[in-house]
């Protein structure tokens, strides 16, 4: 494997103004050390609020950790440029948003002269992309006209255009019909099978524990527990992904208090 | 900075930006359609109602009991054959109550008159709430003033006099020098510089809050952020197009504005000889114009975008941007006021220099020194504002949601922590307020109090950037350097001193050579302001920079930089932003340094007393030279030329005062280890 992402004692401090008049530090992320190879992918369940997305952001490089590193190795060699690293990642989340006034087309022509692709590499690109997603019927609409499906597969697209090494995926399938989304996870297969890194997060249970290599769990911006599916249901002794995070994140908070 | 890549992202931003209709309409409908058809419109209806007023038929009832002379005058006028008035005259006998009558609308006017000591007395009624009695009020009181005219002569010829020396014992007539180009453009002058003011803000508004925080609550910025491009390739991106669509919109409206213009020139009043016309007159204007547009749009899109960059909706940004705009609106009123000289001090006031530039290049007034000093103080501005935008773009705070300036300023008070130095975002900000402040309420005070105006200037810089560090609870000792220092610090404080005010000499003169002009005009206002009891001068120019200047530059500034920059960099800074706050260019190299020796003799003795101390040697030392210059007439102090002996004499005995002075800080340095804090 000559690709890696290692995340190592990620602090992310933000500070909250509580009530009136007073401020207090919160760690959003607290000392989280995570690594996710080629060919795995790699799921993050936890309640809202629990430090899934800025978990992410500090991954793909949108956000600076307050203490800790990010290091990522393409080709066993480590990569330190921000705006270098930017380029092996594919980012996408609910607030990554498409240009509203641009059909998918346009969107991918200029994405693509950003990543610096030639024209006539570009067309080949976008070609297969469309193909890949089956975007043929709406690729020239203005993205504000697009369905919700249609819109989150546009978004799939953008994360293609430079062929990234690495996808960072906060919660893809949130609020897509049974189709739509399982466009998305098969797409999410093939590309692990393909031998990239891919590191997503999601509220779904039974979609997680079919996809993922390893799932890790957060809660309060710490791991609570991680491994395999299997593994988390033989430690804990439940059936169903379900009823292993409920366990799990019930325990901690009583660890908590005690 | 890849070129390349601003290119792509200028290109990505222009294409939304277009495909949006509002910015759309700010920019093509509203200059290229919309301001024609009003003013046209309104021309049409005025010309529709004025006349219809001369086709309306007024009704005047006329007493005829004690006089029909002017009756029988009136209905001959009436029957004359002249279209311009239509009158239709009653007897006021038949009419008992000639209120309410002018207020039925059954007359337009009443007539009465009585004779008094052999002499005609007549009162006209009218309602001057009714435009029709107040039209007819005008019309009798034209044929009241030919009928007494005309009397007047008769009276005069019966005499037997020459009636016509008599009344108009002299003949004049206006001849104006103004060639048609300058009438043309001393109307266009007033107009225009506001009309560009407006426009640009307008074509610039919309495509400000769209990339910025239109960009931010469509969710789009995330997206961007995970593209390989830099911050400041983004910035600058988005600031090209919110500065082209803001150029194009003000062209499209200056276009429009001066057809509009000559226009209504040409019907109001045919003073206009085209063939005699010369257009190409105006080539220096337009040529200068442009220039002038195009560094205003940079700096006006610069300014907007820093305001609409805090905002994380359109309404938000809507919000912030109306002061702005009313601030910006009110001072471009600037080219409407007569007489306002473009200074060299309101060349550097943004705004107000490029309306008064535009104002002057339309009625041929051309100084191009000043042309250079407002383009490259708009630049200037512009750059500055830019700089501070990537600042505010490399925040995760602003870009995430939560947004948060790094302003303490704008923070509840009672959020704020004790202590430490004022965040560079306050001191910016504080730097900029007072500069604006200086510019415009400073000289006007120095222009109106003179003295006491100076001293009223030296308040204000002294009293805002406390201000800032009272309300954000900073410590007052460490902000200020208010620290003791021993007595050597004072002595090198002297040479240093010292050694500042001969070069200072040299350097003046040098500069009063290479800048003649502005040279003299320095001198001159500094002699004007010197014309007084010394001890009060030596208070306002000597005593009360020593404590204001010294407290904002190398107290506040200095200290708040040194404690985020490299001492040097917080050195150079202060230094340069205290030559620009002297608001001469001929005095920024001699105030620049003494600002960079101040510095360093604050960073030597970790106390602003030494610096205060030398601040005030050489202001005194300056009064002195210029009140009893006389006394010193023909040594090297005062001088008109300085031959090389003397510049040799001055630079060597000023080099040699400045190594001892920092031979002997360096020892104390040295010799009385501190904790040195910030650093």
């Amino acid at each position: 494997m000559k690709n890696s992402m290692t995340a190592q004692q990620l602090v992310k401090t933000f500070t909250k103004n509580e009530k009136k008049n007073k401020k207090t530090d919160i760690n959003a992320v607290d000392g989280i050390s995570l690594s996710v190879s080629a060919g795995e992918i790699v799921g993050i369940l936890g309640a809202n609020g629990a430090g899934k997305t800025t978990l992410l952001r500090m991954m793909s490089k949108l956000m600076n950790p307050t203490s800790g590193t990010v290091q990522i190795k393409i080709n066993d060699e480590e990569i330190t440029d921000t705006i270098e690293i930017k380029r092996h990642i594919g980012y996408l989340s609910n607030n990554t948003k498409l240009y509203g006034r641009f059909s998918t087309r346009e969107l991918l022509q200029m994405l693509a002269a950003v990543y610096g692709l030639e024209k006539a590499q570009a067309d080949q690109k976008i070609a297969s992309i469309c193909q890949i997603l089956s975007m043929e019927e709406f690729i020239d609409n203005r993205i504000e006209k697009l369905s919700t499906g249609q819109t989150q597969r546009a978004s799939i697209s953008r994360c293609l255009i430079h062929d990234p090494q690495i996808y960072i995926f906060d919660e893809p399938t949130l609020g897509l019909d049974i189709l739509s989304s399982a466009a998305i996870i098969e797409f999410m297969k093939r590309e692990r099978d393909a031998g990239k890194i891919i590191l997503y997060s999601t509220h779904y249970m039974e979609e997680a524990e079919f996809l993922c290599d390893r799932l890790v769990l957060l809660n309060h911006g710490k791991i609570i527990s991680e491994g395999t599916p299997e593994s988390l249901k033989e430690y804990t002794g439940e059936k169903s992904m379900r009823d292993v995070f409920s366990r799990l994140v019930i325990r901690e908070g009583a660890a908590n208090e005690h | 900075m890849n070129i390349k890549m601003i290119k792509i992202l200028l290109k990505k931003e222009l294409l939304d930006v277009f495909r949006d209709k509002k910015t759309v309409i700010m920019m093509l409908v509203i200059p290229v359609i919309l301001y024609p058809a009003i003013f046209i419109g309104a021309l049409q209806v005025s010309a529709a109602i004025s006349s219809r007023m001369e086709e309306q038929i007024y009704k005047i009832a006329a007493d005829t009991k004690n006089d029909d002379a002017f009756y029988s005058r009136l209905l001959l006028e009436n029957n004359a054959a002249d279209d311009s008035c239509h009158l239709e005259i009653t007897d006021a006998n038949d009419i008992t109550d000639y209120k309410t009558a002018l207020e039925n609308g059954d007359i337009d006017a009443f007539i009465t008159g009585t004779k008094k000591d052999g002499k005609m007395c007549y009162d006209i009624y009218y309602l001057s709430s009714e435009a029709n009695s107040e039209h007819a009020k005008g019309i009798i009181l034209e044929i009241f003033d030919e009928y007494s005219k005309e009397l007047t002569e008769e009276k005069l010829e019966a005499l037997g006099l020459d009636s016509h020396a008599i009344l108009a014992p002299v003949s004049y007539e206006e001849q104006d020098t103004a060639s048609s180009e300058q009438s043309l453009g001393s109307i266009l002058g007033s107009i225009l510089p506001f009309m560009l003011v407006i426009s640009l803000l307008m074509g610039t508004m919309y495509p400000a809050i769209d990339t910025t925080a239109g960009e931010r609550e469509r969710g789009t910025l995330e997206t961007m952020l995970t593209l390989p491009v830099t911050n400041r390739e983004l910035i600058v991106s988005k600031f090209l197009t919110v500065a082209s669509i803001g150029i194009i919109s003000a062209f499209l409206n200056i276009l429009s504005m001066s057809g509009i213009a000559f226009y209504m020139y040409q019907i109001v009043d045919m003073q206009i000889d085209l063939q005699k016309f010369d257009a190409t007159k105006f080539l220096p204007a337009i040529l200068v114009g442009i220039l002038a547009v195009l560094a205003f749009s940079l700096l006006i899109s610069a300014v907007t975008m820093c305001v609409t960059s805090f905002a994380r909706s359109y309404k938000e940004a809507n919000n912030y941007i109306t002061p702005l705009m009313l601030v910006i609106m009110l001072t471009g009123y600037i080219g409407f006021i007569p007489n306002v000289e473009l200074t060299p001090t309101m060349a550097m006031a943004p705004v107000a220099n490029i309306c008064l530039l535009i104002k002057n290049m339309l009625v041929f007034k051309i100084d191009y020194m000043t042309v250079a000093i407002v383009l490259l103080s708009n630049i200037a501005y512009a750059v500055f504002a830019i700089l501070f935008l990537s600042r505010i773009y490399d925040s995760e705070s602003i870009l995430f949601g939560d947004a948060k300036s790094g302003f303490q300023l704008f923070e509840k008070r009672s959020n704020l922590k004790k202590g430490g130095v004022p965040t560079m975002s306050d001191v910016w900000l504080v730097i900029a307020l007072t500069i604006v402040l200086i510019i415009y309420a400073g000289s006007m005070l120095q222009l109106k109090f003179g003295l006491a105006g100076v001293l009223g200037t030296q308040i204000i810089l002294l009293s805002v950037p406390l201000f800032l560090v009272v309300y954000t609870k900073k410590d007052i000792v460490q902000t200020y350097g208010f620290e003791k220092t021993g007595v050597s610090g004072y002595i090198g404080g002297i040479f240093l001193a010292v050694g500042m005010f001969l070069l200072n000499i040299v350097l003046s003169n040098w500069a009063a050579e290479l800048f003649p002009e502005s040279a003299a005009n320095v001198t001159d206002t500094f002699s004007e302001l010197m014309d007084g009891n010394f001890i009060f001068v030596l208070f306002v120019i000597a005593a009360a920079p020593t404590v204001c200047e010294e407290m904002l530059f190398r107290g506040l500034i200095f200290h708040s930089m040194k404690a985020r920059y490299r001492v040097s960099t917080a050195m150079v800074c202060t230094a340069v932003i205290f030559g620009i706050y002297h608001m001469s260019l001929v005095k920024l190299p001699a105030t620049s340094l003494l600002g960079f020796i101040l510095c360093y003799a604050v960073w030597m003795t970790d106390s602003i007393y030494p610096a205060m101390m030398m601040h005030f040697i050489n202001n005194a030392l300056s009064v002195i030279l210029s009140m009893y210059g006389d006394k010193f007439a023909n040594t090297v102090f005062y001088k008109d030329e300085l031959m090389l002996s003397d510049i040799l004499l001055l630079a060597g005995a000023g080099l040699i005062c400045l190594t001892i002075g920092s031979v002997v800080l360096t020892k104390t340095r040295k010799s009385e280890p501190r904790n040195r804090t910030g650093l």
